[in-house]
């Protein structure tokens, strides 16, 4: 497909630069260009683009964007701006940019980004999830990566999971990954990252499923500050529609800014004749200080035997609160599953693993209106 | 010159993975040396949500957090005041379970809680640790001031074993004395896909002892709140504890007659680090 590409940049230097890359694009027409608001708004419309690279920094972007939008239905709007900020960034995508680029770019960078952005447009109402558990050995990981599959098959929805059990990550063992970049330096470098660069830090499971996959040994905890796992949280947000992150047991700097990041909060534990129970009980207690602790926090308990209905109402009245899900004994196929970087869903696609799974999956993809599935 | 005090042994349970048996170990660890005649205190460092008290059946009307208030207010008071007691017919031992409510020990500092135990080693000849399967400030600082580690394992499935290995790398690159970081295998002969074997050479390191495989009196033994050791189960596990109880302090274990023809192969497999270990 030919490009044609209207730049708007207010800034004469930059204007020129970002010119030549799109002139030497093998697959890229400047189509016009402008450095005023009121010409690209006068002049603008006898010319017909398919991309408009917008300066967001320029006199009047917004409106301008919006004058953009009517005269041009066909094109998508990109933004540009020097440096990525969220509140900014998520501005001009509810007032309907496509996207947010950061330039100067390459002709990588912008090619990528249109395929991207015209693709999916910029994911705002992603849905985030925080997978929390209170001790470890839940099940969790096990849980994330076959309802992350689930999820994107049933969608075809783009899905990202962050590792961020920064001590012990299995993800990308489940996956079977060798990741060229980790959280590590996803976190490094999020102030300056746009969302776009931040996509070449996740590791490619299909053409649906990124991870950004976990630290390779336990030091690397202390390299993933707090505040750049929120940028980078943030930012992986309007990459994918489904966002699943798994963190430490327990609670921890990394697991609250998580679920406080996130739409939804899983709790869960692992049947084990112990006290899984009250653990999850007292956690709950925790996530209670939430004013929308109700709808934000769910329960799901692992290794539920016998895994029907009636096992999830007991837990139910044993926890006096709704148990969202329940997951069957399924420890051969796990481990196989995980010791081959294979996912359970798929050696046994049939299996009441399977189905449990599935079952959560289209929970999120469709909640139930005001329930929690209890009558 | 001012009175010279004895300083008891600190043995601390630690894994990089979480369901282990550091719980159960360490309760039947303290429990096994309360019946030898030594005053033991079992302190729950998983903070979060140990299950020391749970497992014992134990009302917590005194924890760590408790304990760690007492200390501030009155550097001199007699911490034994603050603890709990187990006991089991004739034989007792002092715990400090983990703090009732979450929002207690959220904020409880590493220097306070590495004082406590050292305050309480100059009071017990043993203070067991139970810890949480990372590696935490806390955990560190207990790693560092511990006489013995016990890093239990499970072979479970390859993310475990992944994590056994950067555990065991870690605490290597930690240091310590060869001595004194004991690598424990626990539930041996589950059912798994990974031989031990396996691990073993993975690790570069044959396994310290060996404990096997028994969910049915580990089970029982939570249900009940009754450690393996003192309820008289003749379970291979109960005996197998004993066994490494008795190599940790050095005394000659002697399995009553019926043991002997059922012994497990596990600690035939001990020859390499009888050889370490040759004291
Ligand atoms: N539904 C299940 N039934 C039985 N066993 C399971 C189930 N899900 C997971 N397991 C097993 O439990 C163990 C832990 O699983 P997993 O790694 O998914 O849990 P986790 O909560 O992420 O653990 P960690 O604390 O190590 O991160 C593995 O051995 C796995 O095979
Ligand atoms: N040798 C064994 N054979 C069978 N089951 C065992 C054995 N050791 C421990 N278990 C079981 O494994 C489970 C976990 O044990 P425990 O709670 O002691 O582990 P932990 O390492 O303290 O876990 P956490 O890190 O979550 O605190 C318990 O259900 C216990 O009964
Ligand atoms: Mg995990
Ligand atoms: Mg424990």
């Amino acid at each position: 497909m030919q490009y044609k590409i209207m730049l708007i940049e207010h800034n004469r230097l930059l204007l020129e630069q970002l010119s030549k890359v799109i002139e030497n694009a093998p697959d890229m027409e400047l189509e016009a260009r402008f450095q005023s608001s009121s010409d690209a708004l006068g002049q603008g419309r006898v010319f017909s683009p398919n991309i408009i690279l917008l300066d967001a920094e320029i006199g009047n972007a917004t409106e301008l964007l919006q004058e953009l939008i009517g005269v041009f239905p066909g094109a998508a709007v990109i933004c540009t701006g020097e440096k990525w900020e969220a509140e900014s960034t998520s501005h001009f995508i509810q007032a309907g940019a496509s996207g947010y680029l950061i330039k100067p770019f390459t002709y990588n960078g912008l090619k990528e980004a249109i395929k991207i952005y015209t693709a999916n447009g910029m994911e705002m109402d992603c849905h985030a999830m925080t997978f929390f558990s209170p001790k470890g050995k839940s099940g969790k990981t096990t849980l994330i990566a076959n309802l992350a599959m689930a999820i994107s098959r049933t969608t075809g929805e783009q899905v990202g999971i962050i590792d961020a059990d920064l001590q012990f990550g299995d993800m990308a063992v489940f996956f079977n990954l060798e990741p060229q970049s980790t959280i590590v330096e996803a976190a490094r470098d999020a102030s300056f990252l746009s969302p776009l660069d931040l996509r070449s830090y996740y590791t490619k499971v299909n053409d649906k499923v990124y991870v950004l996959c976990g630290t390779k040994t336990p030091s690397l905890i202390d390299r993933v500050a707090i505040d750049s796992l929120e940028a980078v949280i943030k930012m992986s947000r309007s990459l994918f529609k489904y966002l699943l992150i798994d963190v430490p047991a327990g609670f921890n700097p990394t697991s609250i800014a998580a679920a406080e990041m996130s739409d939804t909060t899983y709790v869960v534990a692992m049947m084990n004749g112990g006290y899984e129970v009250k653990h999850v009980q007292r956690a709950l207690e925790i996530f209670a200080g939430w004013e929308d602790c109700a709808n934000r926090v769910k329960t799901v308990f692992t290794r539920v035997v016998p895994c029907n209905d009636q096992s999830r109402r007991k837990l139910t009245e044993a926890m006096g609160c709704p148990v969202e899900a329940v997951m069957p004994n399924a420890y051969m196929v796990v481990s196989k599953a995980a010791d081959n970087g294979q996912m359970a869903l798929d050696l046994e696609p049939d299996s009441p693993l399977a189905m449990s799974i599935n079952y959560l999956a289209g929970r999120i993809i469709h909640p139930p209106a005001g329930g929690t599935g209890d009558d | 010159m001012a009175e010279e005090k004895i300083s008891g042994v600190v043995i601390t349970f630690f894994s990089t993975a979480s369901a282990v048996g550091k719980t159960l170990i360490s309760i039947n660890m303290a429990s096994e040396l309360a019946r030898q005649g030594c005053r033991v205190c079992l302190v729950d460092y998983d903070l979060q949500f140990g299950d020391v008290a749970n497992y014992l059946k134990l009302p917590v009307e005194h924890s760590v957090y408790d304990a760690l208030a007492e200390m501030k207010k009155n550097p001199e008071a007699d911490i034994r005041q603050q603890v709990e007691q187990y006991r089991y017919g004739t034989i007792c031992f002092d715990v400090l379970p983990a703090p009732e409510f979450l929002d207690q020990s959220y904020n409880l500092s590493t220097e306070a809680c590495t004082e406590l135990v050292e305050k309480l080693r100059l009071l017990y000849d043993y203070v067991i640790v139970d810890t949480t399967s990372m590696f935490s400030k806390l955990n560190l600082a207990m790693l560092d001031i511990s006489t013995i580690v016990t890093f239990l394992g499970v072979v479970d499935f390859i993310p475990t074993i992944k994590n056994m290995k950067i555990g065991n790398d870690t605490l290597q690159n930690l240091n310590y004395d060869t001595h004194k970081i004991r690598l424990v295998l626990n539930r041996s002969d589950a059912k798994t896909r990974i031989s031990m074997e396996a691990v073993q050479k993975l690790l570069g390191e044959g396994f310290y002892h060996v404990l096997p495989n028994d969910f049915r009196a580990a089970s029982e033994s939570i249900s009940t709140g009754v450690p393996l050791v003192l309820s008289g189960s003749d379970s291979v596990l109960a005996e197998e504890i004993r066994r490494l109880i008795s190599r940790y302090t050095n005394r000659a274990y002697v399995p009553g007659p019926e043991q002997l023809g059922s012994r497990s192969e596990a600690h035939h497999k001990g020859g390499l680090l009888g050889r370490l270990f040759r004291r």
